[in-house]
């Protein structure tokens, strides 16, 4: 039996579709146990939370759980890697969250492979990871509403898209302190979660200087849509697009390939 | 019915982006607020005999409780109704008064759209999928 269910967790909605026949609800338990654990040990919200604590001077790193380590060690690399536009603390409080979605959702996804699933996709308020394919993958629009701006057939991918999309998801300069402009949305596509999620938010940052940033990217895709539409994208992305609005004529995909064939992603 | 369910999601970015000009969510939803959908302006045909309309279950969110009413007819959907969507009265209210020409008019041209999933979506509009879908489940078993 296939499994689709959708859970407040981390302050968004994640959905997880699994659709491989032999993959039931135990499984997707599973998944939405360990993201409660993130939430409950990441959240900058709960004054309980390992990060909170370890922000407040109650908790050594030392002490704290090695997922917790495992990622501010991972955040530290980010910040060098973006320049210091992927800060932790860009707003001064230790903040991992930029993170911590997209490194909990590939975790869920080694944990559904582990379940025996081949063919699923994890959308995390909308970010997006998916294993197996085709998947047919819009990029909405930033500010046509009626619209999406790109369509993606993506197999063993994950997604991200920073804009101003999110109510609630304010990206700021962590140079400047300010709110960046120039871009009206970067989506950045990759292997991993993490990795694609945390390059779009240091890319939406950077501004009209995003594009190029993002054009040195290994192994990764982007798109980025400047202020006044200009739509600037990366070979590796263009690589991934479906035409628009010949959805219904475009060609059929190909069958998803077996579990346990070579992975198709090739940046 | 999958491939109609994705089509929406986008008319669901829609909607919550009519309604989304406030930058940060209540804190906590108020039952208090959620309404019923008023009777709509547009006059509405009649669904055909052997259509079937279900409530799909309540979902929550620290933020909204949203509810749908789908209409189902020879397994595609024909007609959307949002009947509760708790939060703040602007956007209920807001929500009330666009979404539903909006929704009644993408049912109709959904189903040759093929989307799996769309990245960049709100967070309100990904509740309201799974509410719609939770409704067109239980019209479809009838």
């Amino acid at each position: 039996m296939a499994e689709r269910r959708v859970e407040h967790v981390m302050g968004m909605p994640v959905v997880v579709d699994v659709r491989d026949a032999g993959v039931g609800a135990d499984a997707v338990d599973r998944v939405f146990e360990w993201l409660r654990f993130v939430d409950a040990t990441f959240s900058t919200y709960r004054p309980d939370s390992e990060i909170r604590r370890l922000d407040r001077g109650e908790l050594a790193l030392r002490d704290a759980h090695p997922d917790v380590r495992e990622v501010l060690a991972r955040c530290e690399r980010l910040r060098v890697a973006t320049g210091g536009y992927f800060d932790a603390r860009a707003r001064g409080p230790l903040d991992p969250s930029g993170l911590v979605k997209g490194w909990s959702v590939d975790r869920a996804a080694a944990l559904l492979r582990a379940e025996g699933a081949c063919r699923f996709c994890v959308n995390a308020g909308g970010d997006v990871l998916v294993r197996g394919g085709p998947w047919r993958v819009g990029v909405q629009h930033p500010h046509e509403r009626g619209r999406i701006a790109a369509l993606l057939s993506l197999t063993d991918a994950a997604v991200a898209t920073s804009g101003t999309y999110e109510r609630g998801e304010h990206i700021i300069d962590p140079l400047t302190g300010r709110a960046p402009s120039g871009a009206l949305a970067v989506t950045v596509l990759g292997r991993d979660l993490a990795t694609a999620d945390a390059y779009a938010t240091a890319a939406f940052a950077m501004g009209e200087r995003g594009p190029a940033w993002t054009a040195r990217l290994r192994g990764c895709g982007a798109m980025t849509i400047l202020a006044g539409d200009r739509v600037v994208s990366t070979r590796r992305f263009r690589r991934h697009r479906l035409p628009l609005g010949g959805a219904a004529s475009a060609p059929t995909p190909p069958s998803p390939p077996a579990c346990g064939s070579p992975p198709s992603w090739r940046p | 019915m999958r491939a109609v369910l994705a089509a929406l999601v986008v008319t669901a970015v829609i909607i919550v982006l009519l309604v989304s000009y406030d930058t940060r969510p209540p804190r906590r939803a108020n039952p208090e607020s959620a309404l019923r959908t008023p009777a709509p302006k547009v006059t509405r045909r009649p669904h055909p005999p052997g259509s079937r309309t279900a409530e799909g279950r309540m979902f929550n969110t620290p933020y909204s409780r949203i509810q749908v009413l789908a209409t189902v007819y020879r397994g595609r959907l024909i007609d959307v109704r949002t009947t509760q969507l708790g939060g703040n009265d602007t956007h209920t209210n807001a929500l009330n008064a666009r979404a539903e020409p909006i929704l009644r008019e993408e049912a109709l041209r959904a189903g040759n759209a093929e989307i799996d999933v769309v990245t960049g979506a709100t967070t309100t509009s990904l509740m309201w999928i799974e509410a719609l879908q939770s409704a067109m489940e239980r019209a479809s078993r009838g």
